[in-house]
């Protein structure tokens, strides 16, 4: 029975009054309140009956009309505070429509393949390749993964069959072609960091093609003012990014493991980079793929070189911090960053500071200033936002509790 | 020192734990979705003040046991995705800080010339575990532990748990539906990263110091000697989730099928299930192969402990897992080409592929023989010379099915492939004794023999579109080399 956790009946956490935080303290309080002046009010209603058995049933009505009036009120207030509550949903809307992706062009199955030698042995009546399907043929070959054994046989990835499994891999709006390809991908990369056994790739997409794929499925590259959780909650048919932006994720996840041997980002597109991953967190979309995500945002992380990443942390704090809203998002910015490592930590208290400076519209340069501003709030007024307080100790927290860069 | 710690620790617990606490909550005056979020806001923050404590800090200490319980109830029963992952990455974050049991490894230089290396296997015993066994198990037979999540699982509950899976149907399903589907694939990963985080270190103990007992008392052998459990039916259930999952990931066959829909817009995800489930559904997929290699690699050490005489009655036989596959295989045709596809391990594959040939297809003429002389040793290029042969494809394809002949080769022809193409650095395994010493050019022509004398015996045999694949690919490499 020791082993069963039961949230309801451990007597021992209620010896101990649980740290709650301070909007469900206030609840509690408010709570104990309304059951003291409902007791209360049944007990003297209940004085007034026996005193006054004899007397009309006016009174009574009167009784219970204030009773019920006052229960009412207490209702109310109970509902305003949750629906403050309610409205603390994270979640932005991070991509919008989509434009058109660009034709994509196969590549000419000669070129990659010579059907001439099925033709020497004898084959075609068994293989039986029609060129003009020879499209058909060659994702057969991809989702088979026999191309990849192609290429690794001969130790060379051409340009043709290289942009097209690129394009097919972030374009397609076919599942299995777009995970297959971007499986083929990341097998030959991986192939990269060892020396022995490594492919000659002749084209690698360029960071701008990257990019390009991000804004095609819709990324909203300005700061998007619009809450997407009154759009997601529920709401089947909203705007989402498509499939391949996972193919899109795990590509640069595979990329970015590679940098000792084959760097493909300058230092500033990867710090856009680990800026875009940081801030697609706060799409509910993708909240189920999250462990891509993280993947992504450690692979980034592991990019920079030590010289780079003291100046490159305090550069996509500063962008994240500008593109978040100050709200219950900022908040979930900071958490989606996880401190696994030194690097991570450091991002994680850069952006809480930098968040914490926004808010501030950068007022404070100052971590001493900022926190005699902070002592000096007067919790009692009633003009002072209790929940923008909140964020702001909560920024605080993160920027100081891990040590900062 | 260690009292102080203890106290911290047993603070720590008493705060997080808090968290959950409901006894705050008026549930009366809220509506019930309300109160579902602010449980969810509450499990959330307990799962964040666990990393902050644990995870966070160079130092921290590892979670207590009430407080791996309360995480792992959330990956178990939770309903909101936000939970479902924060939980799952938490739980695998937790367990690369504070594994189970690892090896320490120390070089000592005791004088000049002498280095002796001190390779210690660490077991922590204190540590919480998802599943629980024997005596420990507080449940009785009959009420299975899924009935009561409150806990770790036992041997019964984590087969259940694959043969829920087994069964699933994830089509036209509600969001409700779908995010239950999701937590329970990643249940079930977990379980496997936590199987394999005991297993691989004991293993290479095993391997070191030749102790069985090590293996013994792994997860994995624990619980495939339970008497809850039947292994085979265990195997069986996890080879139909892998197949499952490779077929509802798409396979070449549906390409044609897609092929007419409109190409101009990239398909929308809907919510964030449909977005997540085909890659978890991939990864289960992975899992699940991870899990059937491991217990070929137990398997594989229990045979030498038995040689050795380390084990003793208790220890029990078991049915070695390629058997148990190729009974189903040969069961069930149907699932023959999902799980060749979906199993990818070319050494296992190619070692699975050649006892099915050896089985079905008895004795095939043999022209080289291995000088240690067992009967059933013939290599992969020897299978491939044999069907070149007309009159022995002949006898041949009274054993097996025309389909089934090409599949077994063209799988094996890839898996051989890989095999060759292994990194050197790591290293081919001497058990690769289904590879032969014939080159890639030789297997290549043999590979375009098999398929053209397969062909002889029936001008209406139709080749498959994966055979057919695999001939290109032969080719290809021919004309290049």
């Amino acid at each position: 029975m020791e082993d069963l956790l039961d949230f309801e009946l451990d007597d021992h956490l209620i010896d101990n009054p649980p740290k709650k935080r301070k909007k469900i303290i206030g609840l509690d309080d408010l709570l104990s309140d309304h059951y003291k002046q409902k007791g209360s009010l049944v007990e003297k209603s209940r004085k007034a009956k026996s005193k006054r058995s004899y007397s009309s049933d006016e009174d009574e009505d009167v009784g219970e009309a204030k009773l019920s009036r006052c229960v009412e009120e207490c209702q109310k207030e109970m509902g305003k505070i949750y629906g403050e509550d309610e409205s603390a949903f994270w979640g932005l809307q991070i991509f919008g429509d989509q434009k058109p992706p660009p034709k994509l062009v196969s590549p000419d199955l000669k070129s990659c393949v010579s059907l001439e030698s099925l033709k020497n042995m004898e084959l075609d009546c068994l293989v039986e390749v029609d060129l003009e399907k020879g499209e058909n043929f060659l994702e057969r070959l991809l989702v088979d993964r026999w191309l990849l054994k192609l290429v690794l046989v001969r130790g060379h990835l051409n340009e043709s069959i290289a942009m097209w499994t690129f394009n097919l891999m972030l374009y397609s709006s076919m599942e299995m072609l777009s995970t297959s390809a971007c499986d083929f991908w990341c097998t030959i990369l991986s192939r990269k960091n060892k020396t022995d056994s490594s492919v000659k790739i002749d084209w690698m997409p360029k960071y701008s093609e990257v990019k390009e794929a991000l804004e095609i499925y819709g990324f909203l590259t300005n700061t998007p003012s619009k809450f997407s959780s009154n759009v997601n909650l529920g709401d089947s048919d909203c705007i989402g990014p498509p499939q391949n932006i996972r193919a899109w994720m795990n590509f640069i996840a595979a990329v970015c493991q590679l940098r000792s041997t084959f760097a493909v980002f300058t230092t500033s597109e990867t710090e856009e980079l680990l800026a875009i991953f940081i801030y697609l967190y706060l799409d509910r979309q993708l909240l189920g793929v999250s462990m891509i995500l993280h993947n992504c945002t450690v692979s980034v992380l592991n990019y920079f070189t030590d010289n780079e990443w003291k100046s490159s942390c305090e550069k996509v704090a500063m962008s994240i911090a500008c593109r978040v809203p100050r709200d219950i998002n900022s908040l979930r910015v900071v958490e989606s960053i996880i401190a696994t490592d030194s690097r991570s930590k450091q991002l994680r208290s850069a952006v809480a500071f930098q968040l914490l400076l926004a808010c501030f519209d950068n007022k404070f340069t100052d971590a001493e200033d900022m926190l005699a501003f902070l002592v000096s709030i007067n919790v009692k007024e009633n003009s002072c936002d209790l929940f923008n307080i909140y964020i702001y100790l909560q920024h605080r927290s993160e920027a100081t509790c891990i040590k900062g860069p | 020192m260690e009292g102080k710690r203890r106290k911290e620790t047993k603070g720590i617990e008493e705060n997080t734990l808090a968290i959950l606490d409901t006894s705050g909550f008026g549930k009366k005056e809220i509506s019930a979705a309300q109160h579902v979020q602010n449980l969810n806001d509450d499990r959330l923050a307990f799962l964040e003040a666990v990393r902050t404590s644990s995870i966070v800090p160079e130092n921290g200490s590892a979670p207590t046991s009430k407080m791996y319980q309360a995480i792992f109830l959330i990956l178990r029963e939770e309903s909101s995705l936000d939970s479902i992952m924060a939980s799952y990455q938490l739980l695998n974050d937790l367990d690369m800080r504070f594994p189970r049991v690892y090896i320490t490894e120390k070089t000592e230089n005791e004088s000049a010339s002498s280095v002796t290396s001190l390779f210690e296997l660490v077991v922590v015993e204190e540590a919480w575990s998802p599943f629980i066994f024997g005596v420990d198990c507080p449940f009785t037979e009959k009420d299975a532990s899924r009935e009561k999540p409150s806990g770790s699982l036992d041997s019964s509950g984590f087969h259940l748990l694959i043969k829920d899976l087994s069964e699933m149907d994830n089509e036209e399903s509600s969001e409700e539906s779908k995010t239950k589907l999701l937590r329970t694939m990643l249940l079930l990963q977990y379980l496997v990263h936590v199987l394999k985080g005991d297993f691989l270190p004991r293993n290479r103990a095993y391997k070191e110091k030749m102790n069985w007992s090590l293996l013994r008392e792994s997860f994995l052998n624990r619980i495939l000697g339970s008497r809850r459990v039947s292994g085979k039916a265990l195997i069986k259930d996890c080879i139909s989730v892998m197949c499952k999952c490779h077929v509802h990931c798409g396979t070449a066959d549906d390409l044609l099928c897609f092929k007419n829909s409109s190409k101009d817009k990239l398909e929308i995800c809907s919510s964030a299930t449909t977005i997540a489930l085909p890659e978890i559904e991939k990864c289960l997929c992975i899992a699940m192969q991870k899990l059937l290699l491991m217990i070929m690699d137990l398997d594989s050490s229990k045979e030498t402990a038995d040689m050795q005489g380390l084990t003793t009655r208790a220890d029990g036989v078991r049915i070695p897992v390629p058997e148990i596959i190729l009974d189903e295989l040969s069961y069930n045709r149907d699932m023959l080409s999902p799980f060749l596809q979906a199993f990818h391990e070319p050494r296992w594959k190619l070692e699975i592929v050649m006892q099915y040939i050896r089985k079905y297809v008895a004795k095939p003429s043999v022209r080289t023989r291995r000088s240690n002389g067992s009967t059933n040793d013939a290599t992969f290029p020897d299978i491939l010379k044999s069907f070149g042969d007309g009159s022995s494809t002949k006898s041949i394809l009274k054993k097996i099915s025309v389909e089934v002949a090409q599949l077994l080769l063209a799988h094996a022809f890839q898996a051989y492939l890989s095999l060759s193409l292994k990194d050197p650095s790591e290293g081919i395994n001497d058990s690769e004794k289904n590879v032969g010493d014939c080159s890639l050019v030789e297997v290549c022509k043999y590979m375009i023999t098999a398929f053209s004398s397969l062909k002889k015996t029936n001008e209406h045999i139709a080749i498959l579109p994966f055979g057919k694949e695999a001939l290109f690919t032969a080719a290809t490499i021919l004309s290049t080399k």
